[in-house]
């Protein structure tokens, strides 16, 4: 490759190790750049490595939900994403949820507008789950035990089509393990900025975070070693078109009260 | 109190409960000892002799029974989840007990605001090791000499890891100058002399004490297994908290300065009212005090900024309560200040079904030497907390994270921090006065005041559960 055209200052001298660069679209590159599309390489990485870094770093399963931060225009408009297993996943089974549902929806709406934090809150069905999504201000244990304290018995409608959720009922009795559980079943939420999953990873197994330093290079497998803990995630914490505006700010300046 | 009690199908004794939740004590002096079991029988031999009532060497855990005789002290325990394990509580019981505790102050920090100077690993010792506090115990008593050889009595059965010492500042005040311990929650078939002629609602016993309802509807916390461990049992953030008095003072004398030049300012202390501030005020000392009861809610003296907006000398003739009294929309006590974030009474608050219902049994006395305002200096001070509830994620949590800090109660408030205890930096700190007109003028630029030196999360076991804990075997 010919050196830039001379511009007055001084080129720095190459080392002897920096001259392959030369040969960037040589075989070995090519080769090398082809590997993850290569059948024997895929085989190996998913049936080998894969497997044998799960034994040897094993990550424990990240807690779902917004993560509280020093920031106070972070902790209002936070996502929730509920992802709770369909108890029988039929379609009898959907329509018994759609119903369970259709039938509480204004109670629901009534529960949420008095909690007071929440933004937006829609249930979906998908493949083998029922999802809750919603948008609110603040702490997620007090949005759940508010939620709880003023439609519980819409809850438990809802749990008794989940599996697992028979353990939950009357979840005005079961207030701390319900939170728990939802905080479980809530989608852990990829950090925005990549390297901060260095620190949650560190957290979750109790030590102090990024005290023991962590190389950039190992964090495409710290995340593949993450989501075989965490399969499904929000791919971060998502985008808001005006941060930091807590839902009762946008009622009250709108006049619609609070 | 009468004894047994029937309340929605429970059985209330109190002479099931550790004394130092329902009520105060009111006593001088109190020394906590943080302690480390490092020999499990010796440590529950303590607690099977304590629970008995005490022995010559060993003293007894005080219950709430109201005494004919005034003890000469009293002596209750908080166990950590690492104590209860200490002593012999298994895993799986330890699940049944709520998360936030089994986790522990220093892995909640966060949510506590617990973060900067606060942040659990800028904690001294022994708070720096939380795992190897396992019971801090209190003792309390009028006579300070009385505190050295009760001490020793419990060393001998437990390895002391650290020692706090806190009294009672002269005319019950906290080191920034305001008169403290005023208002607490009132339960339900409780005596207690210090609430009459309160008219607070009365807070149902499931407030302080698992296993009875509590001020949500139907709503029951979960009683930790095994039922004789966790009914009539408790939970109890402990915090040391350093107060800075001089910073305090100096920010009141900066904010006063800057007033004096705001347009607005005879909005705030019209002019020749200073003397309703304080006899012997000019206008900048006036401002200060103004200042600093808008920012609590209460002036120094205690009278309730709500109902005594502009002087903090009353009208003889028209006595003003220093617990009745409630916030509404047009209420002239800023929703920022600190009461009004705490306890938001039956005012306006976001989270409608929420008052009420974060109520915190708060007990607390200083620590370090005193303060004069006159000659201000940089010793440690501050107050030994407790703040005690049936639940800490639904109580103490959750005042702390979404009402103290943050401000959702209030849209106006919102996206700042209590101006006294929050966790401020000067870059973004801002609290709004209100003035007589409606209006508002926006301080800034103001420190954090009150930093975080320890605490731990604490179960309060009752008799029976202590003497469970004293029976184990293994």
């Amino acid at each position: 490759m010919k050196p830039p055209a001379g511009c007055g200052t001084p080129r720095p001298a190459r080392s002897r190790g920096a001259e392959p660069m030369a040969n960037e679209n040589g075989w070995l590159n090519q080769y090398i750049n082809s590997l993850p599309e290569r059948g024997w390489f895929k085989f190996l990485a998913t049936r080998v490595v894969l497997p044998y870094w799960i034994w040897r770093d094993p990550k424990p399963k990240l807690m779902g939900g917004p993560r509280i931060s020093p920031q106070p225009s972070e902790n209002v408009q936070r996502m929730m994403n509920l992802i709770m297993p369909l108890r029988d996943s039929s379609p009898i089974g959907r329509a018994k949820a759609a119903l369970a549902i259709a039938q509480n929806v204004d109670e629901i709406f009534a529960g949420l507008d008095n909690v007071g934090t929440v933004h937006f809150a829609r249930f979906l069905l998908i493949d083998d789950y029922i999802c809750m999504i919603s948008v609110y201000d603040g702490d997620f244990s007090n949005y759940i035990r508010d939620f709880i304290t003023t439609i519980g018995s819409v809850f438990d409608a809802v749990m008794s089509l989940v599996e697992g959720g028979d353990d939950m009922i009357p979840t005005e009795r079961n207030v701390e393990k319900f939170i728990d559980w939802v905080q479980a079943h809530d989608l852990f939420q990829a950090p925005d900025f990549p390297t901060d999953l260095f620190g949650l990873q560190d957290g979750a197994k109790g030590v102090t975070p990024n005290i023991a330093p962590h190389e950039l290079a190992s964090l495409p497998r710290e995340l593949i070693l993450q989501l075989h803990a965490n399969p499904n995630i929000s791919l971060g914490g998502g985008y808001r078109a005006y941060p930091g505006v807590s839902a009762a700010q946008v009622r009250s300046k709108f006049g619609v009260g609070w | 109190m009468t004894a047994d009690v029937r309340t929605d199908e429970v059985e209330f004794n109190v002479g099931n409960i550790q004394g130092n939740i329902l009520r105060g004590y009111r006593r001088n002096f109190v020394r906590y000892l943080m302690l480390e079991v490092t020999d499990r029988s010796a440590a529950r031999r303590f607690l099977a002799d304590s629970v008995a009532g005490g022995t010559s060497n060993v003293p007894g855990i005080t219950s709430a029974v109201i005494w004919k005789q005034r003890p000469t002290y009293c002596f209750n325990i908080g166990v950590t989840c690492d104590g209860l394990a200490a002593l012999g509580i298994t895993q799986d019981q330890l699940a049944t007990f709520p998360t936030e505790f089994t986790q522990g102050m220093a892995r909640r920090a966060m949510k506590l605001g617990d973060f900067g100077d606060s942040a659990p690993e800028n904690w001294p010792a022994p708070f720096d090791q939380p795992e190897r506090v396992h019971v801090v115990a209190a003792i309390y008593t009028d006579a300070q000499q009385d505190l050295d050889a009760l001490q020793d009595q419990v060393v001998a059965s437990f390895n002391l890891l650290g020692v706090r010492n806190g009294r009672n500042l002269a005319g019950n005040k906290v080191f920034f100058g305001y008169v403290d311990s005023i208002s607490q929650p009132r339960f339900n078939h409780v005596h207690d002399p210090d609430q009459i002629g309160v008219d607070e609602p009365i807070d149902p016993l499931g407030t302080a004490l698992l296993g009875y309802p509590t001020r949500y509807e139907r709503v029951r916390f979960r009683i930790p297994e095994p039922q004789e461990l966790g009914r009539d049992g408790s939970f109890n953030a402990f915090r040391v908290l350093a107060q800075d008095a001089a910073g305090f003072e100096s920010y009141l004398d900066r904010a006063a300065t800057e007033l004096l030049a705001h347009p607005d300012v005879d909005q705030l202390l019209t002019p020749g009212e200073e003397w309703r501030i304080g006899e012997d005020l000019d206008r900048h000392g006036a401002l200060r005090e103004i200042v600093a009861a808008q920012m609590c809610g209460r002036w120094r003296n205690g009278m309730p900024v709500a109902s005594s907006p502009d002087a903090q000398q009353p009208d003889p003739d028209n006595p003003v309560s220093l617990t009745n009294f409630d916030y509404d929309r047009m209420s002239r006590c800023p929703a920022g200040s600190h009461m009004r974030r705490v306890n938001p009474r039956g005012g306006p608050i976001v989270q409608r079904i929420a008052n009420y219902t974060r109520r915190l049994v708060r007990r607390g006395m200083s620590y370090g030497p005193d303060f004069d305002p006159a000659n201000p200096d940089d010793e440690e001070r501050g107050l030994l907390g407790n703040f005690i509830g049936a639940n800490l994620g639904a109580q103490f949590e959750a005042v702390m994270c979404d009402w103290l800090n943050l401000g959702l109660q209030n849209p106006d408030v919102t996206g700042s921090n209590d101006p006294l205890i929050g966790a401020n930096t000067p870059e973004t700190s801002w609290f709004d006065l209100s003035l007589k007109n409606g209006g508002t003028i926006r301080l800034r630029g103001f420190p954090r005041f009150v930093t975080t030196r320890g605490g731990a999360y604490l179960f309060l076991p009752s008799l029976p559960a202590i003497r469970h804990l004293s029976e184990l075997t293994d």
